[in-house]
């Protein structure tokens, strides 16, 4: 078995081209067994490492499994009873891309030659003046530069942030009431069945708040439940003593 | 035209930032001098030949270069080693492979849709197209009429600017599929690939003929 270095290739068919040329195929008679086999195990590699690429190669893949099989089922024949060779379309595109491929050289080599020569600039100072005519200031101007234009600048455009303050639902005040009138009936009561009713999180910060000011003014008191999540309280019958118990 | 103009016009070319137009010469020259002036593109190409033999003459370092349908002057190539010492902006990041073949296939097809450009290259393109497009070497086009009406792509000024080119033409041309057929190499396949059929016919109906032949 052959190992393939894991090259980057640009897409399916340059993977071909490289069975093609590693293997000294002819072009022409591609053996479409072999080289769907070498061309399933290269995607079962890629497929482990990029799902997005592996997209083109594995429609590669079932269009090869389509010829494979057309080369098994009997011969067809075209209008003027000339046989049919189910590789022909991907011999066509394997010659159209390899055509390109060469072309990408040329570029390349344009691309190094014109790296190499350096044109007069440094005009960065220079003001640049709009043309006064409108015909030249519109010269090179299509619809879709002014979409690009327009694009940019809607995009630039700041969004307006608003902050909407809501008025809270409760007051500390209330909610004294609340807890007072609660103290009235038990003599002790956990935190936690205070809050256990309340669904909205500002009423049970609102309730902290309350039972801290509570404390503070001194009409309960605060100590440890035996459930370490939770706390006690109770009422003070001297509203003027300060008093938490640990 | 007077030879008084070739100074103009190596003035202009010299002054200009972009690979300046023989027709914007043109519109200078009569613009201050008067519309009657004749001077014409070709004078304009004749006047640079002039000027670039001069140069070469007197050893400069500097040329003309034609560029974008257009005149710019730039140093030759022997000097790259330390200009671009000097300057960074040349040694950027190249281009890569899949945005060179995209352009390639561009520059020879346009203008040309996605899904044109997608099914040569057998790989989904919309990033490549998009970096091209940022980069401003292709540029949209217009709207194909074809159903869906997909978008048109087409190489721009800064696509010759890039490689060097005067206009799209200097491109080489591609080997045609064609030419590739007409290849030595290919047709001795072919009379090979025509000869082990014949022989496999012929043998098979060697076989017939024995299996058919009356026993002794």
């Amino acid at each position: 078995m052959y190992k393939i270095q894991l090259d980057h290739f640009e897409g399916p068919l340059d993977l071909l081209l490289f069975f093609i040329k590693r293997d000294e195929i002819n072009i022409y008679d591609i053996p479409i067994s072999k080289i769907t086999k070498d061309f399933l195990e290269y995607v079962n590699l890629i497929q482990t490492l990029d799902l997005e690429v592996a997209g083109d190669f594995i429609l590669m893949a079932s269009t090869l499994m389509h010829i494979k099989v057309r080369l098994l089922l009997p011969k067809e024949v075209d209008a003027k009873g000339e046989e049919i060779d189910p590789r022909a379309e991907l011999v066509q595109r394997l010659l159209e891309y390899k055509k390109y491929k060469e072309m990408s050289e040329e570029l390349s080599f344009f691309e190094s030659a014109q790296r190499k020569q350096f044109w007069r600039g440094n005009f960065n100072e220079d003001p640049k003046v709009a043309p006064p005519e409108y015909e030249i200031l519109l010269k090179n101007v299509s619809v879709y530069d002014l979409a690009k234009v327009f694009k940019g600048i809607i995009q630039q455009v700041k969004k307006e942030v608003f902050h909407e303050i809501k008025r809270m639902p409760v007051s500390i005040e209330e909610q004294i009431d609340h807890i007072m009138t609660l103290l009235g009936k038990f003599k002790e009561l956990h935190f936690l069945s205070i809050i256990n009713e309340m669904r909205e999180k500002i009423r049970i910060v609102v309730t902290f708040i309350a039972l801290l000011e509570l404390v503070k003014m001194g009409r309960i008191g605060i100590k440890e439940s035996p459930d370490f999540n939770d706390f006690t309280v109770y009422a003070l019958e001297n509203g003027s003593n300060l008093q938490i118990n640990n | 035209m007077e030879a008084i103009y070739k100074s103009i016009i190596e003035a202009l070319i010299f002054a200009s930032d972009e690979p300046i137009k023989p027709i914007e010469i043109i519109r200078v020259v009569q613009g201050i001098d008067g519309d009657e002036i004749e001077i014409t593109p070709e004078d304009i190409d004749n006047c640079v030949n002039e000027i670039n033999a001069a140069l070469e003459n007197e050893r400069h370092s500097i040329n003309i270069v034609r560029i974008a349908d257009g005149y710019i002057f730039s140093t030759r190539q022997e000097y790259a080693k330390y200009l671009g010492y000097l300057s960074s902006e040349k040694s950027k990041r190249r281009l890569s492979q899949a945005a060179l073949e995209t352009l390639a296939i561009v520059a020879y097809k346009q203008p040309i849709t996605k899904p044109e450009l997608e099914s040569i290259r057998g790989v989904n393109s919309d990033y490549t197209i998009n970096t091209l497009l940022e980069k401003n070497l292709i540029a949209i086009a217009g709207r194909s009429e074809t159903v869906g009406r997909p978008i048109l792509y087409a190489t721009t000024d800064e696509f010759l600017k890039y490689f060097g080119l005067n206009k799209i033409s200097d491109l080489p041309k591609p080997r045609e599929i064609e030419e590739i057929m007409q290849d030595e190499d290919f047709l001795e396949q072919k009379r090979k690939l025509l000869m082990s059929a014949v022989e496999e016919q012929m043998e098979a109906e060697l076989e017939i003929e024995g299996e058919n032949a009356p026993e002794a």
